[in-house]
């Protein structure tokens, strides 16, 4: 019996021994995974905590920056978290900080544009004023010292008319002049006169085309602020080389400078700016703020023209193209033909009931008139009727206001004026040149012609009279010469 | 009144006209010089308004004040480009027809002797 109790021992301390070992394999075991499992932990905290860094290191300040919120963001870091409630909700802190910041930039921007237009109205108004009152002065003074000073001052009024604005079109109002339908050489040679440097710009080729009166501000400022670039950016000694010239869907102005050109990024950038896509907002402008093409971006995108300035120069700087399309131009001819007419005959809507409520405008004739025609010499019909003295003004009926306008002067004066050269609007008869070659070749006219109800023989009698009265007067009382003209060589 | 628009409302401003001049080549041009085309030297490399210019002076003379006034530009503007168009041999003036000079009277009296045998 005793000598069993030890094996019952070493068997007891075997079985204890071996529930030892075998606890402590588990205890490791579970240790380990604990371990992993911490770590694995401690991993995804200090992911999350890095996540979290980033974002506002990194993805907010560039929502902060970006200017259009729908690009594409920087992703997480760490990929793993991709698909958890925490990338979720760090992406829903992100649009709502957006949302945020577009908001607040919005609301910015529109209390700056609209404080910025109000001003630059006023500027743009009082540009205005100063303009008229310098033209009158220009009319006024007759001295050349003062001319070119009172030109110095016009110069440099229409450039700070042409930045205030640009300025307000930046900020979404209107280009702010009406004008009437000009040929596109004067509109070339107005943006012209609104640049700094205006004698370096060349202007080369003749088109018989015309800007439309609604785009003719806006592609004038347009083509100011190409003009004003391409003189800015190149040395003071070339020119620069404007050239108009007609194409197949409209007319194109090419400008080349021979300055310093635009490297990849600058042509990129403003390729968007001038395709109108971007808007821009005053806040954002830079320092000095260039706004230049922001500004064309702006007007071809509201009027339908189009500007890229991505090309070489043959001259080595930059060459920008302005195209119009057909729908801003109208023919030139039709413009030069409607004025006289518009002219002579605006009595015409008070004495006869124009159909036409354009008609009755008083101030627009001319635009009126160039808008109803234009689509007839576009579709390539035939001259317009008013280029022809003979026919019927019924020969086309579309215009109502054009054959109003036209019956009117010749049914009132019906036969002692020509076509070129009728009435004043007050009726009063224009005067007329003597011209011998004009005599010369329609001697019979005159003699028809009465004046005041009398022939032009009893005229010519009266006449001799007046001189024989004034003749012997003078000899008999021989009054001492006055010289009362001026001298002349 | 008219469908002219006011000068001061110019799309093309005078300096770039007169090219920033201010002074005219001669100064013996006034309001009443007239003005004569010589006869068809090309109108090639004229801006837009000396061409204007000429095309009103080819029917037959005029003043400057009249040509001025069509072209609705300053006087003293438009004596810059007549002064040009005068230096590049396109235009030449003629004084204004002077006011009577009766210098001598006997000559005035046979003239009127012979006209009242006349008429």
């Amino acid at each position: 019996m005793t000598d069993q109790i030890p094996e019952a021992v070493f068997w007891c301390l075997a079985l204890g021994l071996f529930a030892v070992t075998v606890l402590l394999v588990r205890q490791h075991g579970i240790t380990a995974r604990q371990r992993r499992r911490n770590e694995e932990l401690a991993h995804g905290l200090r992911a999350r905590d890095t996540e979290l860094r980033h974002l506002l290191t990194v993805r907010l300040p560039e929502v902060e920056d970006a200017a259009d919120r729908t690009a594409p963001q920087t992703d997480l870091l760490d990929t793993g978290l991709a698909d958890t409630d925490f990338a979720a909700c760090l992406d829903e802190v992100l649009d709502r900080f957006a949302a945020a910041v577009e908001h607040a930039e919005a609301r910015a921007d529109e209390s700056a544009k609209a404080a910025v237009k109000a001003s630059m109205r006023s500027i743009q108004a009082l540009a205005n004023e100063q303009q008229v009152s310098i033209a009158e002065m220009q009319d006024r003074h007759d001295h050349p010292d003062v001319l070119r000073d009172l030109l110095e001052v016009d110069h440099t009024n229409a450039q700070f008319g042409r930045r205030a604005q640009a300025i307000a079109v930046l900020c979404g109002s209107w280009p702010g002049r009406q004008r009437a339908t000009s040929a596109l050489i004067e509109v070339v040679r107005g943006a012209t006169s609104r640049i700094r440097d205006y004698r370096r710009i060349r202007i080369n080729g003749e088109v018989d085309i015309a800007v439309q009166s609604r785009a003719v501000e806006p592609v004038v400022l347009a083509v100011a602020e190409l003009l004003d670039n391409a003189a800015r950016h190149s040395q003071p000694h070339t020119t620069v080389e404007v050239t108009i010239q007609t194409v197949h869907n409209g007319a194109c102005v090419v400008i080349d400078d021979a300055g310093v050109g635009m490297d990849g990024q600058a042509v990129d950038h403003a390729d968007e700016l001038l395709s109108g896509r971007r808007t821009m907002d005053v806040t954002r402008l830079g320092d000095p703020p260039r706004f230049g093409f922001a500004v064309i971006g702006a007007l071809a995108e509201r009027y339908g023209f189009s500007v890229s300035a991505g090309t070489l120069s043959p001259y080595g700087g930059v060459r920008a193209v302005v195209f119009l399309p057909t729908g801003l131009l109208t023919h030139l001819e039709t413009v030069q033909d409607a004025a006289p007419t518009a002219t002579a005959s605006e009595p015409g809507p008070t004495r006869y009931s124009a159909p036409e409520p354009t008609a009755a405008r008083n101030s627009t004739p001319v635009r009126a008139r160039a808008s109803e025609t234009a689509p007839a010499r576009t579709a390539g019909h035939a001259p317009a009727p008013d280029r022809v003295p003979g026919p019927p003004p019924a020969v086309e009926p579309t215009s109502p206001a054009a054959s109003t306008v036209e019956t009117t002067p010749r049914s009132t004066a019906p036969s002692a004026l020509a076509p070129g050269e009728s009435t004043t609007a007050g009726g009063l008869p224009k005067r007329r040149r003597r011209s011998l070659r004009e005599a010369a070749e329609k001697p019979a006219a005159v003699p028809t012609v009465e004046v005041g109800g009398r022939s032009a023989e009893e005229n010519a009698r009266r006449m001799g009279a007046f001189a024989r009265g004034t003749r012997s007067g003078r000899t008999a009382q021989s009054t001492p010469y006055e010289d009362e003209g001026n001298r002349h060589e | 009144m008219t469908a002219r628009r006011r000068p001061a409302d110019r799309l093309v401003r005078s300096y770039v006209v007169t090219d920033g001049r201010a002074h005219p080549t001669r100064n013996t041009l006034d309001l009443v010089t007239l003005l004569v085309v010589t006869d068809d030297l090309p109108l090639t490399g004229l801006n837009p308004e000396k061409r204007r210019l000429m095309e009103l002076c080819r029917p037959g003379a005029l003043s400057v004040a009249e040509v001025a006034g069509h072209l609705s530009l300053p006087v003293s503007v438009a004596k810059v480009l007549i002064a040009d168009l005068m230096d590049s041999g396109h235009l030449i003036t003629r004084a204004p027809i002077p006011a009577a000079r009766p210098t001598d009277a006997r000559i005035l009296q046979e003239v009127l002797d012979g006209l009242r045998a006349r008429l």
